[in-house]
């Protein structure tokens, strides 16, 4: 059973900027709802833009850069960064 | 060992987020300070950015405010990574960065990037590629506060 196979899997999931304004929260414990444990993977279950994410929005692993398919454990820390404006 | 220059074993690096206005120049000299006593003497060459916020939005109107975000801990750690990278490449002596988060009004500085080695060419290369970088590889975000009060947040850089 899918379900079983996320018993105790949790994952922080923070936004920034644009995104946590668009969806109204800045972070969230998330238990993956299928076996695909990916930052893809999340952005889809959480419904936090169209299924292909927008050029320009990255994602953090760890507070480091990783990409959409980069495998997710229990307790990591998943940031997604809507484009990057600083200087 | 209390006096003397410090043993290096990389580039010095000093970097800061600053939730509060700071003065450049000042920043500047506390800067040297520091590298006199770590080295001796002051590197021979040495380049400054220093960027404030423009009076006016993306669309040309005007601008009463920029708020700065960030991601507490990665900017930092990612400032540091980038430093160093830009450092070790261009051989770079000693780098100093100070970014400004919060609401940072016009006038205001919102960056400064120094760069001192033992070279002009070093120096300037350093401090253009390392201010560069940090404008897309840190996570920083704007937003244009308008005069009539509305707000969007800005999509990408400013042309070099």
């Amino acid at each position: 059973m899918a379900a079983s196979a996320q018993q105790g899997v949790c994952i922080q999931v923070r936004l920034f900027a644009s995104l946590r304004e668009a969806t109204g929260w800045s972070e969230q414990l998330v238990t993956p709802a299928t076996t695909a444990r990916t930052p893809l993977a999340l952005w889809q279950q959480l419904g936090l833009g169209p299924d292909e994410p927008p050029a320009g929005v990255r994602v953090a692993i760890n507070q480091r850069f990783a990409s959409w398919d980069a495998p997710l454990t229990d307790g990591d820390e998943l940031a997604f960064l809507p484009p990057i404006s600083g200087g | 060992m209390a006096d003397g220059p410090l043993p290096l074993d990389g580039p010095l690096l000093a970097i800061a987020v600053e939730p509060a206005p700071f003065d450049p120049l000042q920043s500047l000299a506390a800067w040297h300070t520091k590298l006199a006593a770590a080295l001796g003497d002051l590197p021979a060459a040495e380049s400054h950015f220093i960027g404030r916020v423009r009076p006016t939005a993306a669309g040309g109107e005007a601008l009463s405010a920029l708020e700065l975000e960030h991601y507490p801990g990665m900017t930092e750690a990612q400032l540091h990574t980038l430093a160093s990278a830009a450092a070790a490449r261009h051989g770079a002596t000693a780098v100093l960065v100070r970014h400004r988060v919060g609401r940072v009004l016009p006038g205001e500085s919102i960056v400064l990037v120094a760069v001192a080695a033992s070279r002009r060419g070093p120096a300037l290369r350093c401090c253009q590629e390392l201010l560069e970088a940090l404008k897309h590889e840190a996570p920083f975000w704007k937003r244009e506060w308008l005069a009539a009060g509305s707000s969007s947040w800005v999509q990408g850089n400013t042309p070099l």
